[in-house]
């Protein structure tokens, strides 16, 4: 179940051509899972049994990992079976995808940033640059907005801080801010 | 033990603590309603501020919060399909879908009304069955337990999407990622790579947040077009009419009494909780509705089940703890300490010793679900402003909140990486069409299954044990019937002739 319902529209039309490429996407993304839960499972097999017990440490995973193999291996037949009955993806599909993607991949790029700057810099900081810059990303170019950015800024990162720090005592990481 | 009931409900009834309720049932609701925030976490911010008052009154404050924080889940998982708390993973099935059909007021409202009935109900039940009932939750060994979380993982057949085998390997992946970190039985270390980033395995809560919120704001800001111009979350009129939708939700009594039920009964079995009572009321209710298929695109009857299950289990958990002194969750635990920081003793012998002040903590459950209808109702406009806010303003400061909620966890740097890579991997399976709901339930149902398969093997190595203890044997014979069903609708659904 997905819980993102979208009305169908130029996206989903799009996505209809490119079920060749959806579909290729399955197959190398559960090969890749399938060949990762080999390994795993691997590795389960070599963890400790226990003389208290007739399950060691790694029979529960094992279980599941072999389920996931053969789950992941029938993806992709399915997937393969289906692949040659499917239209053949446009040209220059994945760049499209990505020049449609371009504002989520962005704000992934900066929540990316944002979480390893938070030791270094401290939640303050690293918070008050996330804020601002995802705004101004999402469309806050103008004077007036950049001031309401400014401000939501300023609020969601060292008001959340005080909050958090005096009021519910949990200290969030302060960075240079000590 | 009328005598008893009118002490207990005459030291409730009084300026103090009826200030400290309502400010437990505003805390609850709000620190519920941010994406991260637990209820576990906000009672245990109050427990402190409990030690200066009498014990009922501490006690109905922090059953306040308790009650406040079941609600508040409601308002993230309907207005911005983020579940607020683990409690409320189902409720943004059709919660969500309703308020981004145009009517976030009529399932805000839906959503509340169902919380109090399901409060009502449990609080009822409490009241007439905690004794019984807890002697029968506390008689299920290892082998009910695991059969139990068997039963609880065919859920997984309703959250599967389009695909059975896609639904499948995200249920399965929530249980492997399950046994990442130390083993619950022995502490040996599990795929970490001797990492400390996974030393410490996946927390359930930051998969949560990682799974639905990351993934779930990433896909609110793909459409640039309409972040140009400035959309909001949801394009609608904010309405509703409370009235009408407690018409509307009590037009669903079968659905509204058989979910609270649900939630009473997980409620009582200790350590089960919201989380599984929120998903098991939600496939109970699907399985019987006449129309099966609306279920996900916004219903009621799918509002009412997630929401009165959840909040049912808040009476249901207070079952054992009450009468043997075994805590269901963590917030009974929690509730236990505060008792016993005033010197009270948590056992069978509580309702026999202190009977006021058991009867004034039912009283206060019945209180507390009361304020909890009035102030949600009373807040739902505020709540429902937050639908005006653009996208280009909630996604980041909603990012932000995910961040805190991931790390006030364990006060650990590590979780916040770990929420980076699962909402990437929730982001990338939600675009293959992947379903993310049973991956969070394996996570959930996992430790539990693991750790009660293995006990279960451990007391005795004879696996017939499963097939011959009754309440094990029945809870499997419900899977079987409960999955069997489930492909027969499936392929049903797929010989229909198209309309």
């Amino acid at each position: 179940m997905t819980h993102s319902p979208r009305p169908a529209g130029r996206e989903g039309a799009v996505e209809t051509t490119a079920s060749q490429a959806n579909a290729r996407a399955h197959i190398v993304l559960n090969a890749a899972l399938a060949m990762l839960f080999v390994g795993l499972f691997a590795q389960s097999a070599s963890l400790p049994s226990s003389m208290w017990e007739p399950l060691g440490a790694g029979s529960f995973p094992q279980l599941v990992l072999g389920a996931l193999i053969v789950i992941n291996l029938a993806i992709i037949v399915q997937e393969a079976k289906r692949y040659p009955r499917l239209a053949a993806p446009p040209h220059g599909l994945v760049r499209d995808w990505l020049w449609r993607h371009r504002l989520a991949m962005g704000v992934l790029g900066l929540f990316a940033l944002f979480s390893l700057a938070v030791p270094v810099l401290g939640f303050p900081l690293s918070a008050l640059a996330f804020l601002l810059l995802v705004q101004i990303l999402l469309g806050a170019r103008r004077p007036r907005s950049l001031i309401i950015a400014l401000v939501i800024a300023g609020v969601f990162s060292f008001g959340l801080d005080w909050l958090f720090r005096d009021v519910f005592v949990i200290s969030l990481p302060r960075g240079p801010l000590g | 033990m009328m005598e008893t009931l009118l002490s207990g409900v005459e030291q409730l009834f009084t300026l103090g603590t009826m200030v400290s309720m309502l400010l437990g049932v505003i805390a609850g609701v709000i620190a519920a309603a941010i994406p991260g925030f637990t209820i576990t976490m906000a009672i245990v911010l109050t427990l402190p501020l409990t030690f200066t008052m009498a014990p009922l009154q501490g006690v109905a404050t922090m059953l306040a919060v308790y009650m406040g924080g079941y609600s508040g889940g409601l308002i993230s998982a309907a207005l911005l399909g983020i579940p607020g708390t683990p409690s409320a993973v189902a409720t943004t099935f059709d919660a969500f879908p309703m308020a981004r059909s145009g009517q976030p007021g009529r399932a805000l409202a839906l959503g509340i009304w169902s919380s109090f009935f399901g409060a009502l109900v449990s609080a009822v039940i409490l009241i007439i069955a905690a004794p019984p009932l807890a002697m029968v939750a506390v008689k299920l060994g290892a082998w009910e337990y695991f059969s139990l979380i068997i039963f609880a993982m065919t859920v997984v057949a309703s959250l599967v999407g389009k695909s059975m085998l896609k639904g499948l390997m995200t249920g399965l992946l929530g249980l492997f990622i399950a046994t990442v970190g130390a083993d619950p039985m022995m502490g040996v270390a599990r795929f970490t790579f001797g990492s400390d980033l996974l030393a410490d395995g996946f927390p359930f809560l930051v998969v949560l947040i990682g799974m639905f919120a990351v993934s779930q704001l990433l896909q609110e800001v793909e459409d640039a077009e309409q972040i140009k111009q400035g959309k909001r979350l949801i394009n609608a009129d904010v309405s509703f009419n409370p009235l009408t939708a407690m018409r509307e939700t009590l037009a669903y009594p079968v659905n509204l009494l058989r979910s609270s039920l649900v939630g009473v009964f997980i409620g009582a079995v200790p350590g089960a909780g919201g989380s599984i009572a929120n998903l098991l009321a939600y496939d109970q209710a699907r399985r019987a509705s006449p129309t099966p298929e609306r279920f996900g695109t916004g219903t009621p009857e799918g509002v009412i089940a997630s929401e009165s299950g959840n909040s049912a289990t808040s009476g249901g958990g207070l079952i054992p703890m009450i009468a043997l002194g075994i805590p269901g969750s963590a917030v009974d635990a929690v509730l236990m300490a505060s008792l016993m920081v005033h010197g009270i003793g948590v056992g069978p012998r509580l309702i026999l010793d202190h009977g006021d002040l058991v009867y004034g903590m039912f009283t206060a459950m019945l209180v507390a679900a009361a304020m909890v209808l009035v102030v949600c109702l009373f807040s739902m406009r505020f709540f429902l402003r937050v639908t005006d806010i653009p996208r280009s303003i909630i996604v980041p400061v909603v990012l932000v909140c995910c961040v805190i909620g991931a790390f006030a966890l364990n006060n650990r740097v590590t979780d916040i990486y770990l929420l980076l890579g699962v909402g990437v991997i929730g982001y990338v399976l939600s675009k293959l069409e992947y379903p993310l709901a049973p991956l969070v339930l394996g996570v959930i149902l996992g430790p539990i299954a693991e750790t009660n398969l293995r006990r279960a093997l451990m007391t005795d190595e004879d696996w017939t044990l499963f097939f011959t203890r009754p309440i094990s044997l029945i809870l499997l014979v419900l899977a079987v019937v409960s999955v069997a069903l489930a492909i027969r609708h499936r392929l049903r659904q797929r010989h229909a002739p198209a309309t």
